[in-house]
């Protein structure tokens, strides 16, 4: 909705209906309209020093049209109202002469003059909000404009002075609350432009870097949209990243039509010209892109049998599993806290001198609170079978006899793994 | 003025990764397709394209026959043919030079490598 203000010849309350953004246009007219209203309220504070009052009035619902957010149209409307009701209850003599200073008018008590009001538009006074603390001395020790007469009981004064207080204290409420509502609306502009300037970017980026002109119309989008170069920046890299992502997952999907993935992933990163500190910034994400429809989990398998050990990594594998190998229960302890695997597989038995066994490894585990739920599975010699079970388990570990049936192996980690999922969503 | 090529491949697969890697290269060009040899011979003809990319093995006409008919037209005898084919065995190579493709590339592709030699067929021949 766009109304206009004939007077002024300036288009008035700039407004969309919701969902919309606004346009550079109508940014341009909000901000000329509340330096507009800034100047109509200046005017308004003079003209309430000169007590004319009506004029006054006139210019303040002037601001209301330009600018009805401004957070001081009540308050100097307020001010209007009690300097008319001082006027009615003491008419000035009609010889006085005019005073310049201190303000011919008794000191205004809902809003400051303005010097000191803040309006939108002046950002020092709203960063830096008024402190009663300092001004309230000042207060004391200043008498009013229009002083209580000497004989004016002591109660008199103090009231008065405590309506200025509170007076002040609305006005550092409002101060507060403009600085607030400011920064929203900054905010709200600025993602507003900044979706506009990714939706343009997403589009010149759909088949790798632009061509010339492209790019310099997306910074002239940016620089259109009063997008800090440092935001620009960082919405392009990002674009970029992902539509790369994007590529390297479509070009994966067809990759039995390739010669070779990694040389075809190599062409996309000269394509989306990313860098090799992008691309290893972002390399887990994009790898897990990769392997997103086949990865199951990450395995961390603790054998001293080489031979076991790799025949059972290379299934593992195959089957979408990361596999991460320790020699030792101990040397698997260092690795489990930096990896944070889904499940841990470990066999009973170890011929080192004064190594853990795989059930000591497995009570070790218990006792520490951020890994005693990661699913463990122990491999045992079929004598140690019945001995091991008949040990209190818990729900996140099993124990299984050796030689390791494969398929009873995947199916008891395919158990622990939906708990050990089920257990982790819980707690999201 | 961009460059035209006509792709002719019977896999939707195939057909869609050209046309991938097409659109992320630098060239200028406007991808034609064809699904088997007998649409070939008609859109090589009604389009004049400035590079084929000719699959051996498709239905209704392979392009063992829809080369030579593509040759034999004096419109379009001097479009070159890549011969773009599953089948790399040095006696298919020999044929398809003989039927006169000008190379014999042999899939599963490389993005780099064919756009190089779409390249080089394009520049030969100007706009």
């Amino acid at each position: 909705m766009v109304e206009v203000s004939t007077k002024h010849n300036k288009k008035a309350a700039v407004s969309l209906p919701p969902g919309k953004e606004h346009t550079a246009q109508d940014l341009a007219l909000i901000k000329q309209n509340k330096e507009a209203a800034k100047q109509c309220l200046l005017v308004a504070d003079r003209l309430i020093k000169e007590g004319d009052f009506e004029k006054a009035r006139i210019e303040v619902e002037k601001a209301q049209k330009l600018d009805p957010a401004h957070p001081y149209i009540s308050a100097f409307l307020d001010r209007i109202n009690y300097f008319e009701e001082q006027k009615k209850k003491n008419p000035p003599p009609l010889a006085a002469p005019k005073t310049v200073s201190p303000s011919p008018v008794p000191a205004p008590p809902p809003a400051p003059t303005v010097g000191a009001a803040p309006l939108p538009v002046t950002p020092a006074p709203a960063k830096k909000p008024v402190d009663t603390a300092k001004i309230l001395p000042n207060l004391k020790t200043a008498p009013p404009s229009t002083p209580p007469p000497a004989s004016a009981p002591k109660a008199e004064v103090d009231s008065k002075l405590e309506e200025m207080r509170n007076q002040i204290q609305e006005l550092t409420r409002a101060l507060l609350e403009e600085k607030k509502a400011r920064e929203e609306i900054h905010e709200h502009q600025l993602q507003g432009a900044v979706n506009q300037l990714r939706h343009a970017l997403e589009k010149a980026w759909v088949n790798g870097a632009p061509k010339e002109p492209e790019a310099i119309a997306c910074h002239q989008l940016a620089l259109s949209l009063n997008i800090p170069p440092e935001v620009e920046k960082s919405v392009h890299r990002e674009v970029k990243i992902e539509m790369y992502s994007r590529a390297v997952k479509e070009v994966i999907s067809k990759r039995k039509l390739l010669r070779s993935s990694s040389s075809t992933l190599e062409w996309l990163r000269k394509v989306y010209q990313i860098t090799v500190t992008e691309y290893l910034e972002n390399e887990s994400k994009f790898l897990l892109d990769l392997v997103a429809d086949q990865y199951k989990g990450t395995v961390i398998l603790v054998s001293e049998d080489t031979k076991a050990r790799n025949d059972l990594t290379n299934r593992l594998k195959a089957s979408g599993y990361a596999v991460v190998l320790a020699q030792t229960p101990e040397l698997a302890l260092e690795k489990v806290e930096k990896i944070n695997p889904n499940v841990i597989l470990c066999e009973q038995k170890f011929s080192s001198d004064g190594a853990l066994s795989g059930i000591k490894f497995m009570h070790i585990l218990r006792t520490n609170s951020k890994l005693n739920f990661i699913p463990c599975v122990l491999f045992c010699e079929k004598s140690d079978l019945e001995s091991l079970r008949a040990s209190e388990l818990r729900a996140n570990e099993a124990i299984i006899k050796k030689p390791v049936d494969f398929d009873e192996l995947t199916a008891v980690m395919n158990e622990k793994l939906i708990q050990f999922r089920e257990y982790v969503s819980s707690l999201v | 003025m961009s460059h035209k090529i006509l792709l002719v491949e019977d896999d939707e697969d195939n057909r869609d990764l050209v046309s991938f890697v097409l659109q992320r290269s630098q060239l200028d060009v406007e991808l034609l397709i064809a699904e088997n040899g007998e649409e070939a011979v008609q859109m090589a003809t009604a389009n004049l394209p400035h590079l084929i990319l000719m699959d051996m093995q498709m239905p209704v006409m392979d392009g063992w026959h829809a080369v030579p008919i593509i040759k034999a037209d004096e419109r379009t005898k001097n479009i070159p043919i890549i011969a773009f084919t599953a089948q790399a065995k040095p006696e298919d190579k020999i044929k398809t030079k003989q039927l006169g493709c000008v190379e014999h590339y042999s899939k599963p592709m490389d993005p780099e490598e064919l756009l190089n030699l779409i390249q080089k067929y394009l520049n030969s021949q100007g706009s």
